[in-house]
């Protein structure tokens, strides 16, 4: 198994948090071109940015619980993993 | 308007640590006559924007201490599952006397450490790190060298977590506030990383929040999406400003507005 150093984790976790905020940026910008357009799915185009914009810190967190699992310091993936199950919590509540 | 307005938030969360939920949701109250629940619910997005943006380049630059952040997400997240459950039962204005209260003494003593020489840290040299501890290293290009530092007093601060977390349910705010002063000034992280580390993991407990408010049909997309766009553009200018900046000066902005967010939510319960 290749090392899986710090400077990788941390690129991990960048990649994950950009790619959630440019996946919902895009969304927005979609919902706001067919709302100007007049078509009827910009609604829908507006809440999957919000929910995916919302789902991203939870992504964030799943790559902590793979991250801290790979570099074997696996009290921090128990605490990751803790979070993890927080947000499901609050989703479900 | 709300664009700009958005990307002045976007600057101050990235720079100072906070959300920007403490100038979103009075705005969009007194300024647009949203409902406070609406209101607060736009302001959890915007936060969890900020965060997001803000921690994707403080992780990569090693600002952001990602074992700290963890560890106080735990509390921060079970806090802010409970303010969001609580959020109707408790008396507002008692909460907000001795937040205010608190905030105060939370202000004069970071302004106060501020003039005085430190930068919050307990000196440690970088390979004294002990494998999977929380103490950490970074690189400051105000000072052109690496500042080590390390981490303390973690129950107490864990205490006050749950309590930042349970404003974030509870206010819409996420956190930030008081996190960013309980790991500078408890924690004995630097002003820097106490800043980019609470910009990591607010993004977590405004998740949490949100949650429970978007099966509440509180959310308004339409005006979440553009608040977003505008914290957004503000969150990476301000990533900017919060490296090259130095500690001190940061510092003491810091504590001028956490005095004025203290002395108006003081006003507001009387």
């Amino acid at each position: 198994m290749e090392n899986f150093s710090e400077k990788r984790f941390g690129r991990l976790i960048q990649r994950t948090l950009l790619s959630g905020v440019f996946l919902s940026l895009f969304f927005f910008l979609l919902g706001f071109a067919f709302r100007l357009s007049g078509s009827g799915s910009a609604g829908l185009l507006l809440r999957t940015g919000v929910f995916v914009l919302v789902a991203t810190p939870a992504a964030r967190v799943a790559m902590l619980v793979y991250g801290y699992w790979r570099t074997k310091e696996y009290h921090f993936a128990l605490a990751a993993f803790t979070v993890l199950a927080l947000l499901l919590v609050s989703a479900l509540i | 308007m709300l664009v700009a307005f958005g990307s002045v938030i976007g600057i101050l969360g990235s720079v100072l640590g906070v959300g920007g939920g403490i100038f979103i949701v009075p705005m969009l109250v007194l300024a647009l006559g949203i409902p406070i629940h609406q209101a607060i619910a736009v302001s959890l997005v915007a936060i969890v924007a900020t965060s997001s943006a803000v921690a994707s380049v403080n992780v990569e630059r090693g600002l952001a201490n990602m074992r700290l952040g963890v560890a106080l997400e735990v509390p921060t997240a079970l806090g802010s599952i409970a303010g969001a459950l609580l959020a109707s039962r408790l008396p507002s204005n008692v909460i907000q006397l001795l937040f205010s209260l608190m905030l105060a003494a939370v202000s004069v003593s970071m302004f106060l450490k501020g003039r005085g020489s430190v930068k919050g840290a307990v000196p440690a040299a970088a390979e004294l790190r002990p494998a999977g501890g929380l103490d950490a290293a970074f690189f400051d290009p105000s000072t052109n060298s690496h500042t080590a530092y390390r981490v303390k007093n973690m129950t107490p601060a864990s205490f006050v977590s749950f309590f930042a977390g349970g404003l974030s349910g509870l206010l819409g705010v996420g956190g930030g506030i008081i996190q960013v002063p309980v790991m500078n000034l408890l924690c004995g992280v630097p002003f820097k990383a106490a800043a980019a580390t609470s910009n990591f993991l607010i993004g977590v407990s405004a998740a949490a929040s949100v949650f429970i408010y978007l099966k509440k049909g509180y959310l308004i997309p339409e005006l979440a999406s553009v608040m977003v766009i505008g914290v957004l553009l503000g969150s990476f200018a301000g990533i900017h400003i919060l490296y090259r900046a130095r500690s001190e000066k940061i510092q003491a902005a810091f504590s001028i507005f956490v005095f004025i967010v203290a002395v108006k939510m003081f006003a507001r319960v009387f």
